[in-house]
């Protein structure tokens, strides 16, 4: 009975809320954009990040630095900005521990010092994707790292399953 | 009331375009600036869009990287390879309907190709070319 129990707990504590937190979540992916500002602004050029994505620190770095968004000038106007900015703050990864991948995300930034200015600086989203060949990433089809639709078929939608991962030139993805 | 909703209605059909007041805000600036300036046009709109310059991230491009030289057709970000909808107004109704949208891309663009925001002059220009090319 006692090893029961004690396997029990240990069972417990394997799946409890750690780092990753694989049990803590109640939804998959990141939550979609519901906001139209947000979404128009950001996806004249890209696609529209869900802010779930990343955290309120990494953002407010991304946010800080808009007259030189990767290497493009991408400043907003001042009314625009404020409302933009508070969207993006009330719904940053550690806001949304609910959904998977944003807990995942928010969870990995412990594992690095800095505030990381993209997407693809967190340690989740790097670690998620290192088993790709380069050439895949580099190929003109994709073009980078950061071009989430490139292959993840229903990231519009917030959704990353690795099921909906479709990689131009090569197909379907199997870890 | 009836007679000035219909005051309205008349009114609005003799107001101008946004793009025409854009342009015509523009060349009072111009003027008094440079009093011998004699319009807007096609030709140096042509060449700003179209020549190539050191950019914002070092590189050498020009506004038809990532527009094209087509501007009824959509055309590829050279950076983020997202499409982008066709610049003329002949073909995209959205574009140039309003003074905010204009003013914020000519400022950005400037900066991406010319690494510094365009004169009165060159707006007007370039915003001629693009809105009259065929």
């Amino acid at each position: 009975m006692k090893y029961i129990l004690i396997l029990i707990l240990m069972i417990g504590f394997n799946y409890a809320d750690n780092d990753y937190g694989y049990k803590a979540y109640s939804k998959n992916g990141v939550k979609p954009v519901d906001n139209e500002l947000y979404q128009n602004e950001c996806s004249a050029c890209h696609f529209a990040y869900q802010p779930g994505l990343l955290t309120s620190k990494s953002w407010d770095k991304v946010m800080t630095n808009l007259d030189n968004h990767f290497g493009t000038d991408a400043s907003v106007l001042d009314e625009d900005y404020n409302l933009i900015y508070k969207y993006i703050m009330e719904n940053s990864a550690e806001k949304a521990m609910d959904y998977k991948r944003s807990r995942r995300i928010a969870s990995s930034m412990s594992y690095i010092s800095t505030t990381v200015d993209a997407i693809t600086k967190t340690p989740y989203i790097i670690k998620k994707h290192d088993e790709i060949p380069p050439r895949l990433i580099k190929q003109e089809e994709v073009k980078g790292l950061f071009n989430c639709t490139a292959c993840h078929t229903q990231s519009k939608k917030g959704s990353y399953k690795e099921s909906e991962i479709k990689i131009p030139n090569y197909g379907r993805w199997d870890d | 009331m009836k007679i000035l909703l219909i005051l309205f209605c008349i009114s609005t059909f003799s107001f101008s375009t946004v793009l025409e007041d854009y342009l015509n805000d523009l060349e009072k600036k111009v003027l008094k600036e440079k009093p011998t300036f004699k319009g807007f046009d096609y030709k140096r709109g042509e060449k700003i869009f179209t020549s190539t310059h050191i950019g914002k991230r070092g590189k050498e491009v020009s506004c038809t990287s990532c527009h094209g030289i087509n501007l009824n057709e959509s055309h590829k970000n050279f950076f983020t390879g997202k499409m982008i909808k066709p610049l003329s107004p002949k073909v995209n109704k959205d574009r140039f309907t309003k003074t905010k949208q204009i003013e914020k891309w000519l400022k950005r663009n400037f900066k991406d190709v010319y690494n510094r925001v365009g004169t009165n002059l060159e707006k007007g220009d370039v915003v001629t070319y693009i809105t009259t090319k065929e």
